[in-house]
């Protein structure tokens, strides 16, 4: 998959590009807002992740022209953090926004979820190795072992099996397990979690949930190299 | 139209000069006109009276013609004067005219024994001479009849009145001019202390918020104003102190951080070292930006909190639900510090969902940094015709009553030596109070030996229909 990213800082950029060409996407990279516009009408991206402040012309300016012609899906990357600029760019044909400075984690997890199109399906039936999760009973078995889980607990854990292999930030999970919607200076997650593997992985030599430090936490059979 | 104070002032006051000066000098004037006309009037009256008179003496209007020289005599002895006397038919028997006033055709009032004289009739002769004139019925003998008219040009008069117009004109001018000169002299005199007060605050700038304006040597009226304005200055410089203060720990808390990143990294960079340890250096920089980021999040937060134009999405829900799912989110971490939580009661409330969670949560951290072991913290929803009111209550060594005070303050931490640095970045509660006041509510912090709790107000809802509902 073919993405865009238009950036001026050249560090930011440079991170973003190999990133995500690390986490399987082929990246081309504009400067500036006219370069990168022109790149966006003379190639199919699947996505631009598109910076608001650009020399030349800044991003406001980038999506409105491409609107004319193009609906590829636009990320906006942006410093400022008044609601009455998120509300623009998401008027203009942006399709998300992220704050700057964002965590990579984050980046990617949006871009994912811009790509998959459309509303997450809520899965039945999960499997992870020996795992096995009943979403519609909310039952959790381990090696054909029933598990029992807190409603919170079980949020956490068909969070990370929906992402399977998707490294999730502590922000994403506070936001969507509890509905915590800022950083708290506390571990609450970092316990959540520990409390979590307690109860899935500790009884078992294969573990399920790996830390990333810095990054967050995966629920994967491979750990993350 | 920007005049200054001094030029506005004399500006009325000339006005008012001047319209009570014309006004004095139009009914001065008006006056003379009336008395002078009214005399002249009077003499013409008598003149015709006279001339009626004499022609009732007299046998036919053959007669007039043999005395019309003792008549114009008798009758005239003004260079100013025409007479004209004419039949009822219209013949002209005398046409005296020295002076061309040229007499019109005056109405004449009708004769009877007692010769009456019409009214006084005014106009111009060649457009520019005002001129009187009054004509009267005479009897002679014979029975037949004498209209007999006299006039006079009044161009004397005309003359009087004209120069004592132009002196009344003189007069008004002159004295309004030396009213505004004076009028602005004084005023600029008497503003001389608030040129004063100006000059003071003109001096004052952002490095010498400690100077005030001197209050004593203003006069009465002004004694409002420089205290006003001495208390502004007060305001000013303490809000300058907070924001110095808010500036050098802001600085201190991110030289932490990058203090550690640029540290580790250099030790790091030394020696050649295993990709085990470089993943580590490279994650514990991770978190030291994750810290400077909550730091930069938090300051921004309460910068734009304070902004007019920050808006707050306001809805209505039941406070005391919302403690307990913050008590959930926090479940772990309590159970971890072998702290209990209590929640209870409930309370209506019409606020923004996110910070009253943002707000709630920051009480909740705080409160368990400070809670010992096996204790217990209490959060309480309550309800009241003034608004909701939470209280987060915990157990421990307690505040002393001189930091109280403080403990909103941004920076503040209760540990001098700043050991939670790391975990807390002494936002937390200033951002708690920020919230609540958006709100309209107040932050109140208690503590006795034993025990703190921290109490927040929100006001009730103005539209009232879903206050004491529950």
């Amino acid at each position: 998959m073919r993405l865009l990213v238009i950036e001026d800082e050249r560090k930011t950029a440079e991170y973003v590009k190999r990133g995500l060409e690390e986490s399987g996407y082929t990246v081309d990279v504009a400067n500036n807002g006219v370069d990168g516009l022109h790149l966006a009408m003379e190639n199919d991206y699947e996505l631009i992740v598109l910076d608001v402040m650009l020399p030349r012309l800044d991003g406001w300016g980038v999506v409105k022209q491409l609107r004319n012609s193009k609906e590829t899906p636009v990320l906006f990357l942006t410093a400022r953090d008044d609601i009455d600029d998120r509300v623009k760019g998401l008027e203009l044909g942006g399709d998300d926004y992220l704050l700057k400075p964002f965590a990579f984690v984050e980046l990617l997890a949006r871009i994912r979820t811009l790509l998959r199109r459309g509303p997450v399906r809520d899965v039945e039936h999960l499997s992870l190795g020996d795992l096995e999760i009943d979403a519609i009973r909310r039952r959790v078995r381990r090696a054909g072992q029933r598990i029992e889980l807190t409603p919170r607990e079980f949020a956490l854990l068909y969070l990370l099996a929906t992402r399977r292999g998707e490294v999730l930030s502590r922000t994403q999970i506070a936001s969507h397990v509890w509905d915590m919607n800022f950083d708290s200076d506390t571990n609450v997650v970092d316990v959540a979690i520990r409390r979590l593997r307690a109860k899935i992985d500790d009884a078992h030599t294969l573990k399920l949930i790996h830390t990333v430090r810095g990054m967050g936490y995966v629920l994967d059979i491979d750990e993350p190299d | 139209m920007h005049l200054s104070l001094s030029a506005r002032l004399a500006l009325i006051f000339s006005l008012i000069t001047v319209l009570s000066l014309s006004l004095a000098g139009v009914v001065l004037f008006n006056a003379l006109t009336h008395q002078l006309l009214g005399q002249s009037d009077l003499a013409l009256q008598l003149k015709v009276r006279h001339l009626c008179q004499l022609a009732g003496e007299l046998d036919s209007t053959l007669a007039i013609r043999d005395h019309q020289e003792r008549l114009v005599a008798l009758a005239l002895g003004d260079p100013e004067l025409a007479l004209r006397i004419e039949t009822t038919e219209g013949t002209v028997l005398i046409d005296h005219d020295p002076s061309h006033i040229g007499m019109i055709a005056l109405p004449a009032a009708p004769a009877c024994e007692r010769a009456a004289s019409g009214p006084v009739q005014h106009w111009s002769a060649a457009g520019t001479v005002p001129v009187s004139g009054v004509a009267s019925m005479a009897k002679l003998r014979d029975g037949s009849g004498l209209k007999v008219g006299v006039a006079r040009s009044m161009s004397d008069q005309a003359q009087l009145l004209n120069s004592y117009r132009n002196i009344i004109f003189a007069t008004v001018a002159s004295t309004t001019l030396i009213a505004v000169v004076l009028c602005y002299l004084f005023v600029r005199r008497a503003l001389v202390p608030l040129r004063a007060i100006a000059a003071s605050a003109q001096s004052i700038t952002a490095e010498r918020l400690d100077s005030r304006i001197d209050v004593s040597s203003a006069p009465l009226e002004l004694h409002d104003l420089a205290q006003t304005l001495n208390a502004m200055l007060q305001r000013l410089q303490q809000g300058f102190d907070r924001l110095w203060q808010f500036t050098v720990d802001l600085a201190h808390d991110l030289r932490t951080p990058i203090g550690n990143m640029r540290g580790a990294s250099e030790v790091a960079l030394a020696r050649t070292r295993s990709a085990t340890d470089y993943r580590a250096l490279l994650a514990s920089n991770i978190e030291e930006c994750d810290r400077v980021t909550r730091m930069i999040e938090n300051v921004l937060f309460l910068a734009r909190a304070e902004s007019p134009q920050f808006a707050l999405h306001r809805s209505q829900f039941d406070a005391g639900e919302e403690l307990q799912r913050i008590a959930e989110y926090f479940d772990g971490i309590s159970a971890e510090s072998g702290v209990q939580v209590q929640v209870s009661g409930h309370a209506q409330i019409y606020a923004d969902r996110e910070l009253f969670r943002r707000a709630v949560s920051n009480l909740f951290a705080n409160a368990l940094r400070y809670t010992p072991r096996d204790e217990t913290i209490c959060m309480v929803a309550a309800e009241s015709t003034l608004g909701a009111s939470i209280r987060v209550q915990n157990p421990g060594e307690g505040i002393a009553a001189a930091d109280l005070g403080k403990v909103f303050d941004r920076f503040y931490r209760g540990d001098e030596a700043r050991s939670n640095s790391g975990t807390s970045n002494g936002l937390g509660l200033a951002i708690v109070k920020t919230i609540v006041e958006i709100h309209g509510g107040t932050a109140l912090a208690r503590s006795e030996v034993g025990t703190t709790a921290f109490e927040l107000h929100f006001p009730a809802f103005r539209d009232g229909t879903a206050a004491g509902s529950i």
